[in-house]
């Protein structure tokens, strides 16, 4: 069975994703939640990702409690009732 | 009078309905948080606007209403090989047959299907000068495109601090076009460009003549962009400034002057708007109703913009909003206190 996971969005993307801040996808890696996510609003593509393909500067993509950046790449496991939230990082005073 | 008045924050739009005999009402923010950058209609009546985050990116989004949007998802973007960022959308315009979008980091993109997907102007943005472009200190943007009124093959781009170039092939070849304007960042190998202009208009009679509010003062071309002559009578020293605007009705010019580009805010607290009505030979100040004492924020090139029924609008990096129903005559602010404005657009009533 794969893993349903959960998706959460900071508030601000509520116009880009026409108010749908939390929805579950099912996917089998973290990358596939986020092609998941990307895929039921493809809007979201141009906010979480630069003209490298990485994610934006300030963008925090956490798996449950861990940052992805201390991840090892974006293919690890994912399980059932796991949760990918994407926030904005706090920079600047 | 009736007229509708976009306006575009770093926190977000708004709109502004001027009912008559000074009844007001505000619809807002959308896009709350956002930077909006931009605002036009096609000439089906559908809204284009630019959005921005320094968080996540740029993006463009189509309206019927200015209420519900909807994100083009093949908006104007640059390759994803890292080379060029797309950081805001600064004009967009629709001309007969095709929209156009200017860009910071400078570039130029045109949509021939409405507004759904968005293709690199390779002929401006790969032009042989590029390398030498450089940033002003509002970035490397491609902020003024104009496009004459009846031949399609001729358009003009304003990139800062580039300079202005003209296509007379729509759009496939560009030429830089500066001559007689004072160069600021002078390049060894490429003499056209290094040129800082801030904002561009064209003569609504005149399809010829443009009107250029540059780093260096006030110009007129009446050559399309050949050539071009300071036009800076009763600006004297305050020719520096961002904004001009074309009244389409009574052909008056407007623009705000700031005291240099050192200091960048309103000569002695004073808010003053710059009249020509004779095409630029002379300027005159309006005051009636600007505010006269302890006013320090200034207009952005976007931010001040007019309509077909003499309507005069600014917005100013304080978050104060002014506007003219009589040609700049007198004016009238807005109770509110914005963010930054970035932008102001105003339309024709619903």
């Amino acid at each position: 069975m794969v893993p349903r996971v959960d998706i959460r969005l900071p508030s601000v993307m509520e116009p880009v994703v026409g108010g749908e801040l939390r929805f579950h996808v099912e996917a089998a890696t973290l990358r596939d939640a986020l092609d998941a996510a990307i895929s039921r609003h493809p809007a979201l593509e141009v906010h979480l990702f630069d003209e490298t393909g990485s994610f934006r500067r300030h963008v925090l993509c956490f798996h449950n409690e861990t940052n992805s950046r201390w991840l090892d790449g974006l293919d690890g496991k994912v399980e059932d009732g796991d949760t990918v939230t994407i926030l904005q990082a706090v920079t600047g005073g | 009078m009736g007229a509708r008045v976009a306006i575009g924050t770093v926190k977000g739009g708004f709109l502004l309905r001027l009912h008559g005999k000074g009844n007001t009402t505000l619809e807002g923010p959308f896009f709350k948080g956002w930077k909006v950058t931009s605002f036009a209609q096609d000439h089906k009546g559908t809204y284009l606007v630019g959005t921005a985050s320094d968080v996540y990116g740029t993006a463009l989004q189509r309206s019927q209403d200015l209420r519900k949007f909807k994100q083009v998802e093949q908006g104007p973007a640059y390759p994803q090989d890292g080379k060029r960022k797309l950081n805001q959308i600064w004009r967009i315009l629709a001309t007969r047959d095709a929209l156009w979008a200017g860009v910071d980091e400078a570039g130029l993109f045109r949509s021939l299907d409405g507004g759904m997907s968005w293709h690199p102007v390779e002929g401006l943005n790969e032009h042989e000068t590029r390398s030498a472009w450089q940033p002003g200190a509002g970035g490397l943007c491609a902020h003024a495109i104009l496009a004459h009124p009846t031949d399609p093959n001729r358009l003009y781009c304003g990139i800062s601090a580039v300079g202005t170039f003209r296509s007379d092939d729509g759009g496939a070849t560009w030429e830089p076009k500066n001559d007689g304007v004072p160069v600021i960042l002078e390049d060894a190998e490429h003499k056209g460009i290094g040129y800082c202009v801030h904002a561009l208009v064209l003569d609504p009679d005149e399809p010829d003549t443009i009107y250029r509010q540059d780093h260096r003062g006030m110009y007129k071309s009446t050559d399309a962009a050949d050539t071009w002559v300071p036009i800076e009578n009763g600006l004297r020293e305050r020719s520096f400034g961002f904004p001009i605007a074309v009244d389409p009705k009574t052909r008056a010019l407007f623009c705000v002057p700031l005291e240099s580009d050192e200091y960048r805010m309103p000569s002695e607290g004073k808010l003053r708007v710059f009249r020509s009505t004779d095409r630029g030979d002379s300027w005159h100040p309006l005051t009636r109703g600007l505010p006269q004492d302890n006013a320090y924020g200034g207009v952005l090139r976007s931010a001040l913009t007019t309509d077909d029924g003499s309507g005069v609008y600014l917005g100013t990096t304080s978050g104060t909003f002014h506007y003219s129903t009589d040609a700049g005559e007198s004016w009238n602010k807005l109770d509110a206190i914005f963010p930054r404005i970035l932008t102001v657009q105003a339309f024709g009533e619903e």
